[in-house]
């Protein structure tokens, strides 16, 4: 069994909503209610879910980029969320993410020389001239050409700017990245392309992901395992193989069939889910998924599913009653 | 099948011009098609290929300056579009061709009910008091599967789910039961579960109306589950036409089969690479000579540089924009 680089242990994110004439905490959104799972080295965790699911909200949960309500996370031995800021600061060299939208998180008054080498100086990386190498090999490894070095963001595509996102997180060395819907911006020809690259670099850096996404199709690329959310809630983890070959909670299985398959020929069965998702300010009581669920009985909507391993060789974690 | 009939929509040779800063950029270049009474047509293509521009083009729609139409003509039941007056195109925008957009929050008023935005479309082309419009209005929004529509007509924007407010734009598209309807990306801002509900919708809907449908869009599977032809555009241009089986059976232009391949699908085993199209859509603002394929083009020959290779075929079957398309033997 291979090492444990990140432990998330019911994970919770709260926010508050303020109202009322003194703006008195009033009720709380939900987001992330209570998120349990591993990561291991070297391995990718796909999360997937509709919007508003809460995944991003865990991803930047993990980082502190958001200070979750409760819960423990524990990265490479440490618990993360009680370092003091200088600790973390150190951590973070460790930890990076890739945000989904590449015209919004890169400074379009940087070039890309100094959007990749504002990391190396801030942690004080290597000494001032080796920091140059060390950004022209992480070009050379995300397929940027050298000549761009002094160009601004404004000035690439949607799938160069990407790489160039993927490369300031690399630029570290980090041991796990969280990668948040770093595809769903680009077009098809391009995001084949940018999930070959994250492919690659796991293989050739070891590099774990928390692969955040909401397209099912993308996620089985990449990762070794993934989990469903519904509501801040996991409702389902397995390994890739699994889940897409029989997926167990009714939420997954509607989700997949619900995607289109661009085959002509092909005639679906697709599982309609009535309505909406229900807020979470107030998350239906029993299962989250009854509201919506065609297997809803009695038990679903009183009591909360607990969590079942369903898998023979790997683990398959399902919170259903119907198991 | 559709030989015999007179076409609703009749695109000839359209080019449209956006004048910009660094230069004039050609968005479509002499694009024709025609679309038949009752079929749904789908136009696909990447960011930037021109689908959006052609089907704004069509209602005049065109931000214009910078845009305009520079060449060819849109033909509506034969009546010219291009050059109508604004109080012409008024007669024809939600009666007889109505559009839907990709994002329903910027295309619905944030500071009306949705009632009063519908009830607007349907005065103005129906001879109805304001309550019989209501009435059609709550009627409209039933049909496109809104719960409890009676009280979700005073709601405001805000107060929809991303999923309401596509039906509600839907239910306003089809107030005055148009002949076509141009949707434009009309699923994309929204989650699977949910992309599947309003296709349902919108197919059920067609049928019973018996409209016609150009379906703009940059996904193949939902091209594939609803749509009967198939426009694939690239960097302006049509480069292939084809039924839907033809295109997913047999992609004859490189693109076409690219495209294809690359998306990513859930598959039974899991590909150790995905396949992909190599380099990037060439910048507008600067056009290659010959082919705009070539340099991505795994088949590319010294005559795709030199010359542009036209839309050859016959009309109703297959057609491809290639001096040297795929045939079947090539993809097996």
């Amino acid at each position: 069994m291979s090492n444990k680089l990140l432990e998330v242990k019911n994970l919770k994110k709260y926010f508050p909503i303020k109202g009322g004439l003194f703006r008195n905490v009033v009720n709380h959104v939900k987001a992330v209610d209570g998120v349990t799972f591993s990561i291991e080295e070297g391995k990718t965790l796909g999360l997937v879910g509709e919007s508003g699911c809460g995944k991003s909200t865990l991803g930047r949960s993990l980082l502190r980029l958001q200070k979750p309500t409760e819960g423990t996370v524990v990265f490479n031995g440490k618990s993360v969320l009680d370092l003091s800021h200088t600790e973390m600061k150190a951590l973070r060299r460790d930890m990076q993410i890739i945000f989904q939208d590449p015209f919004a998180s890169l400074n379009p008054r940087m070039t890309i020389h100094s959007i990749l080498r504002e990391p190396l100086d801030t942690h004080r990386l290597g000494s001032p001239s080796s920091r140059d190498q060390k950004i022209l090999e992480i070009m050379d490894i995300v397929g940027l050409r050298k000549e761009v070095l002094n160009r601004y963001p404004h000035e690439f595509s949607g799938g160069q700017r990407q790489r160039i996102g993927i490369a300031r997180a690399l630029v570290l060395g980090p041991k796990f990245i969280v990668a948040d819907e770093p595809v769903s911006a680009l077009d098809v020809s391009v995001q084949s392309q940018v999930l070959n690259l994250i492919s690659d670099l796991q293989e050739r850096l070891g590099i774990s992901f928390l692969f955040i996404a909401h397209d099912l199709a993308v996620v089985q690329h990449v990762s070794h395992d993934v989990g469903v959310m519904y509501l801040g809630r996991l409702v389902e983890k397995a390994s890739s193989e699994d889940l897409y070959k029989d997926p167990k909670h009714p939420y997954t299985q509607a989700l997949l069939s619900a995607i289109p398959i661009p085959d002509p020929t092909k005639k679906t069965k697709r599982i309609e889910l009535e309505g909406d998702v229900p807020s979470p300010i107030n998350p239906p009581s029993g299962c989250s998924f009854h509201t919506r669920c065609p297997f809803a009985k009695d038990i679903c909507r009183e009591v909360d599913p607990a969590q079942k391993d369903l898998g023979s060789n790997t683990e398959h974690l399902v919170s259903c009653h119907l198991y | 099948m559709a030989d015999n009939k007179e076409p609703l929509l009749s695109v000839r040779s359209l080019a449209v011009e956006f004048r910009t800063d660094k230069g004039v950029v050609r968005a479509i270049n002499d694009v024709s098609y025609d679309i038949f009474p009752g079929e749904t047509v789908g136009i696909v293509g990447e960011s930037g290929c021109g689908k959006s521009v052609s089907s704004l083009a069509i209602l005049g729609l065109i931000p214009s300056p910078p845009g305009k139409i520079v060449h060819g003509s849109i033909k509506y039941r034969g009546q010219e579009l291009v050059g109508l007056s604004e109080y012409g195109y008024r007669k024809i925008r939600g009666k007889s061709i109505s559009m839907i957009f990709q994002e329903p929050m910027t295309a619905l008023n944030p500071v009306f009910r949705v009632g009063s935005q519908m009830v607007d479309v349907i005065c103005r082309h129906q001879k109805l008091s304001k309550r019989e419009a209501r009435l059609k209005a709550i009627e409209m929004l039933d049909k496109v599967g809104i719960p409890s529509a009676g009280k979700r007509i005073d709601e405001y924007p805000h107060e929809l789910s991303g999923g309401m407010r596509q039906r509600v734009m839907i239910a306003m598209a089809l107030s005055c039961g148009p002949d076509l309807l141009l949707a434009d990306e009309p699923t994309t801002a929204l989650d699977v579960t949910t992309q599947a509900q309003v296709m349902g919708e919108m197919a059920k809907l067609q049928k019973d109306f018996g409209m016609a449908v150009v379906l703009v869009t940059h996904d193949m599977g939902v091209i594939a589950e609803t749509c009967k032809r198939v426009l694939v555009m690239y960097c302006g241009q049509i480069i292939e036409s084809a039924t839907v089986e033809e295109i997913f059976r047999c992609p004859q232009h490189p693109y076409t089969a690219g495209l294809l391949r690359s998306i990513p699908v859930v598959r039974e085993k899991k590909l150790k690479r995905l396949p992909t199209i190599e380099g990037k859509v060439p910048d507008l603002l600067h056009l290659p000579d010959g082919c705009l394929y070539a340099d991505r083009c795994p088949k590319v020959q010294d005559r795709c540089r030199k010359e542009v290779p036209k839309l050859v075929g016959e009309t109703g079957k297959q057609r491809v924009a290639c001096f040297y398309p795929n045939n079947r033997e090539d993809l097996m």
